[in-house]
């Protein structure tokens, strides 16, 4: 079985744990520019029609007793390996698609089991970590992330084997993995709105309008999704994404971003004991067009510097057009396992900047 | 415009500039070569707008202009013409050329459309002996990084200038060449200069400088943020990397408690047979000093094992310490020196590499880190 676990208003969330004065109380975690967006909305906040990606000064009319926090990335990261190494206890792998979203492939076929299990990450979660945790149980991945967006704000949803298609049947098409808003405009077109409508189609009409993937994408609207849990601890690459909660066409805002996952990558190639040569970027475009760019270095590397500084190279050579951009990733390929290590000079050195001047 | 000159002297001409042309640039003038007839003299540029290179050569001008020609197409032209005399007429969209019976014309592009020369108002300036900074060149810049995602100052050569010393250094990090000298003209100011080179520009510098007498290189631009490199019928202008290049001063310890001074020939050889045999993609090799002896081993679970026995002159504490063996390769055989000295402080500390002997007006050190087993 599979579930999948969410953290709920993941930045907001770790702010009332820190801050206890903030429980209970509308709350933002936003930059402090004069152009910033709320990043994460509290529950509390959420009432009054506060979004994330909504300006800040818009949220502040909304509700002006609205508490506004900076975010604080590397106290997100100590948070999420709190929680993912709760996940992993008593799991066959997990897969982190980001900082507070997971997949855990539970080692039993049992419903039952698999609730159980996943009431008791969700316990320990609250007890041990204070965050609140959602949680999706299926026999699949897709429908486990559905069942977990449903079960949210601390909640668990379980779907039985054999009514994943059954349960599926009156969403809106857009739930489905890969379709985005172009396909729902076309789909409507065609009068096809439930993921129901899109599984009854025939070979014919799934060619017409999908091409060559649209059986993979016909298997899913039935419930028949075969994709496996893959764990992090894979060794032909390293990745982290994020999916901005807003678009962004801040280059500046991109680089930051691509700084805090290469962090996230180089502690995890760090913590498998593994180095790589390829270093890779992945771009989703707000058209939902993915672009990638990588290099490659000389010596094999984990060394969050390295990575950060050739990711940016990545970036500087991406097309991005007139496109804002939604999802930023960081891969490490070209794995090697940690044998031996050849020593940089300007790393060797405690405490010293690796690019100070003469 | 018009003129006649020597197929030999042209076709070296547009060769040498031909070489600065990016072959993948996008704006189409840039794939070609300026040629420019003043007075007696002709003028072949080209440019990447990084690296400008320029050689003037003799010729009878019969109406003074300019034209722009495809680098490479005219290039492979001139390098098959016999000895002789060649004729040209440029016009903005055409370049005529006759030589014998042959008899070419060549689609131009407006000169006018073509770069600019850098600023020519000249700031700091020095020179050197042509042939010792083409030995400098070549014994520091393959220590430079090759790779972009470094970013291009590791990827740049650090000249700097303090009275009438010189001082080049390149590094990647991993390993780092060291080369002084004295110049011919050294500063007339007391302040030291530094620049970051494109360590490709360098290679151009040594390539095409290296047979005159003195090469003169001297800062340009109201900012100074060119160099130029000039030496009888050629130069090279280049625009300097910005940015801070790494305090290398600080990762080359001030001593070293124990060295060995050992034959460079029979070490490059030990090093290169035992390399095949580690073969992976990290060339790891151990080298074990003890009792006069350098030894070194490799192995591999796919070839095999190798051990390479050396008499050496050892001083201090035996030591065990592994290295990529291409990088050590790579600075024994830019050591202009039959027998090295290698210094070192540990198996996890940067080893010195010297030669043992040190050259006239010349001193030469690299530093290689070692590998983490």
């Amino acid at each position: 079985m599979i579930a999948h676990f969410d953290l709920d208003a993941f930045y907001a969330s770790v702010a009332q744990l820190d801050d206890p004065s903030l429980r209970g109380r509308p709350l933002a975690i936003s930059g402090s520019s004069r152009r910033a967006v709320v990043l994460t909305a509290s529950y509390e906040a959420r009432p009054f029609g506060i979004r994330s990606a909504m300006p800040l000064y818009r949220a502040r009319e909304l509700c002006p007793q609205l508490v506004v926090v900076a975010p604080n990335s590397a106290r997100y990261r100590e948070v999420s390996r709190a929680c993912f190494a709760i996940f992993e206890a008593g799991a066959h792998a997990v897969e982190g698609l980001s900082l507070d979203e997971a997949f855990v492939d539970v080692p039993t076929d049992s419903l039952d089991a698999a609730v159980d299990y996943a009431r008791g990450v969700r316990e320990r979660v609250r007890a041990e970590v204070g965050m609140p945790v959602s949680a999706g149980v299926s026999t699949q991945k897709m429908v486990a992330k559905i069942a977990c967006d449903e079960a949210k704000p601390n909640g668990l949803k379980a779907i039985p084997a054999g009514s994943e298609a059954e349960y599926l049947a009156p969403m809106p098409v857009g739930r489905l993995w890969g379709v985005g808003p172009k396909t729902q405009l076309r789909l409507a077109a065609e009068r096809i709105e439930t993921i129901g409508q899109l599984a009854a189609l025939g070979d014919d009409a799934i060619l017409r309008l999908f091409g060559r993937w649209g059986r993979e994408l016909r298997e899913l609207a039935r419930g028949n999704d075969t994709r496996k849990v893959e764990p992090d601890r894979e060794t032909s690459s390293v990745s982290s994404e994020t999916t901005f909660e807003y678009d962004v066409r801040d280059v500046a805002e991109m680089h930051r971003t691509l700084s805090e996952l290469s962090v996230d990558v180089a502690e995890r190639l760090a913590k498998y004991g593994l180095r790589g040569t390829t270093i890779g970027i992945k771009i989703k475009r707000d058209d939902f067009t993915i672009v990638g760019r990588q290099t490659s270095v000389a010596e094999p590397t984990r060394d969050a510097r390295i990575i950060e500084a050739a990711a940016g190279r990545c970036l500087e050579r991406s097309t991005l057009g007139s496109h804002a951009v939604r999802l930023l990733g960081v891969r490490v390929a070209s794995i090697t396992e940690d044998t031996s290590e050849q020593m940089s000079m300007f790393v060797a050195q405690e405490n010293a900047t690796p690019f100070e001047g003469v | 415009m018009k003129f006649t000159c020597s197929t030999k002297d042209i076709a070296a001409a547009v060769s040498a500039a031909s070489k600065i042309v990016n072959a993948h640039s996008t704006v189409p003038i840039l794939s070609n070569v300026l040629l420019t007839a003043t007075d007696d003299s002709i003028r072949v540029r080209a440019t990447d707008l990084e690296v400008t290179l320029e050689h003037i050569f003799t010729g009878e001008i019969v109406e003074p202009g300019s034209v722009t020609i495809p680098a490479r197409l005219f290039s492979g032209y001139l390098a098959n013409l016999p000895a002789g005399i060649l004729e040209l007429t440029g016009t903005p969209t055409r370049a005529s050329v006759k030589c014998q019976r042959s008899n070419y014309d060549f689609h131009a592009l407006p000169p006018d459309e073509y770069p600019p020369l850098p600023s020519t108002q000249k700031g700091t300036s020095f020179s050197l002996d042509a042939k010792r900074f083409r030995e400098g060149i070549n014994a520091t810049i393959f220590a430079a990084s090759s790779e972009e995602a470094r970013g291009a100052v590791l990827m740049g050569t650090l000249i700097e200038i303090a009275g009438n010393q010189m001082t080049m250094v390149a590094t990647d990090g991993y390993r780092l060449s060291k080369w002084q000298t004295t110049l011919a003209k050294g500063l007339d100011d007391a302040t030291p200069v530094k620049y970051i080179v494109p360590s490709r520009a360098l290679a151009e510098a040594a390539r095409n400088l290296g047979g005159a007498e003195t090469v003169e290189i001297a800062a340009l631009g109201p900012a100074g943020n060119q160099l130029a490199f000039a030496a009888q019928n050629t130069s090279i202008v280049v625009r300097l990397v910005d940015g801070q290049y790494p305090n290398y001063s600080q990762v080359i310890p001030a001593q070293f408690d124990r060295s060995v001074s050992v034959s460079t020939p029979s070490l490059i050889a030990g090093l290169r047979r035992a390399e095949l045999v580690a073969g992976d993609r990290v060339s790891m090799v151990k080298v074990n000093v003890a009792n006069q002896q350098l030894i070194i081993t490799a192995n591999s679970d796919t070839t095999g094992n190798a051990y390479e026995e050396l008499e050496v002159e050892q001083t201090g504490e035996d030591l065990t310490i592994a290295f990529n063996a291409r990088y050590l390769v790579e600075i024994l055989t830019h050591v202009d020196a039959p027998q090295i000295k290698i210094e070192f402080l540990g198996p996890l500390s940067p080893a010195a590499i010297r030669p043992s002997d040190e050259a006239e007006g010349v001193r030469q050190m690299y530093v290689l880190m070692p590998l983490r087993q």
